[in-house]
């Protein structure tokens, strides 16, 4: 069946034919799995129009889209590209610590909050991206929030504080 | 003949007050408190847990079209690379499926030259 994946990466299949000139060439996001589920909801929070503009794409283009949605996809990688640069350039050292940590621990994030908090506040205030998790109970405290956590290792020591954009720029002020 | 004013009561039940917190009420009442705070627990992670999966799911769902994206392009890569090689070795394009679908490859052909990466 087509929806069997050929393995191409063995050593003889390995076709490095580039792609022709007249296709307009993009560079990939190049990171691993951690980078980018550690920046994933900041992509989320810039990409959103060209994400959806290439998944809808894609559907509107049923065993089509390879061909009839690159440029869409260029659109989406040069985007993500950016969005990595721009952590890389201003929030490098916490990136580096939460994404490092997320290799640690099983890509797990929720034994990674008070690294990601250092982050999700650098991006803030650098880049003005917000983590923000999508049709969460109104009532309960965002689950990236939380300062107790049942299934978390280790408790997050006292002084770790959550980062909370209007929050924290009020007690900063005061 | 049995002795006058009858026998003594045989004692055949057992002597052992229930005291204190051992009684059948309270203990009911403690396994029942006990349980409860138990299905509190639970729910409690079963939330957190569910939580957790959307965020989860939120991160995979934010970086699919990337992954996509990169997989794309290198799908039509090897698809020109082998149908530029096929045109070399006999001439011409062939449909093998009737249809316009892109059709992932089955089977690879396999480069004269091995590649040095």
């Amino acid at each position: 069946m087509a929806a069997r994946k050929p393995v191409f990466n063995q050593h003889v299949l390995l076709d490095t034919t580039p792609l022709p000139d007249t296709l307009p060439k993009v560079k990939e996001i190049g990171a691993s799995s951690a980078p980018l589920l550690s920046a994933s909801f900041f992509i989320g929070a810039r990409c959103r129009d060209y994400n959806d503009d290439f998944m809808q794409c894609k559907t509107q283009h049923p065993g089509q889209g390879e061909f009839e949605c690159l440029k869409e996809g260029r659109r989406v990688t040069r985007c993500a590209r950016s969005v990595l640069e721009d952590i890389n350039k201003s929030c490098l050292e916490q990136f580096r610590a939460h994404w490092q940590c997320l290799e640690n621990n099983n890509q797990q994030l929720w034994q990674c909050r008070p690294a990601e908090w250092k982050l999700n506040k650098c991006v803030y205030e650098n880049l003005n991206l917000e983590k923000v998790i999508p049709d969460q109970p109104k009532q309960s405290t965002p689950v990236h929030l939380r300062t107790k956590q049942i299934f978390a290792h280790n408790s997050i020591p006292p002084w770790e504080k959550p980062f909370i954009p209007g929050k924290s720029d009020a007690a900063e002020a005061s | 003949m049995p002795p006058a004013g009858g026998y003594d009561a045989v004692q055949y039940k057992r002597n052992l007050p229930s005291r204190g917190l051992f009684r059948p009420g309270p203990l009911l009442a403690g396994g029942a408190l006990l349980m409860l705070y138990g299905w509190y627990r639970v729910v409690k992670g079963i939330r957190e847990q569910n939580e957790l999966a959307r965020e989860k799911m939120w991160a995979r769902i934010h970086l699919i079209p990337l992954l996509q994206a990169e997989e794309d392009r290198d799908l039509v890569r090897r698809h020109i690379a082998d149908q530029e090689r096929e045109k070399a070795l006999v001439g011409g394009n062939f449909r093998v499926y009737n249809a316009d679908r892109y059709v992932r490859p089955t089977f690879a052909a396999t480069p004269a030259n091995v590649a040095k990466e």
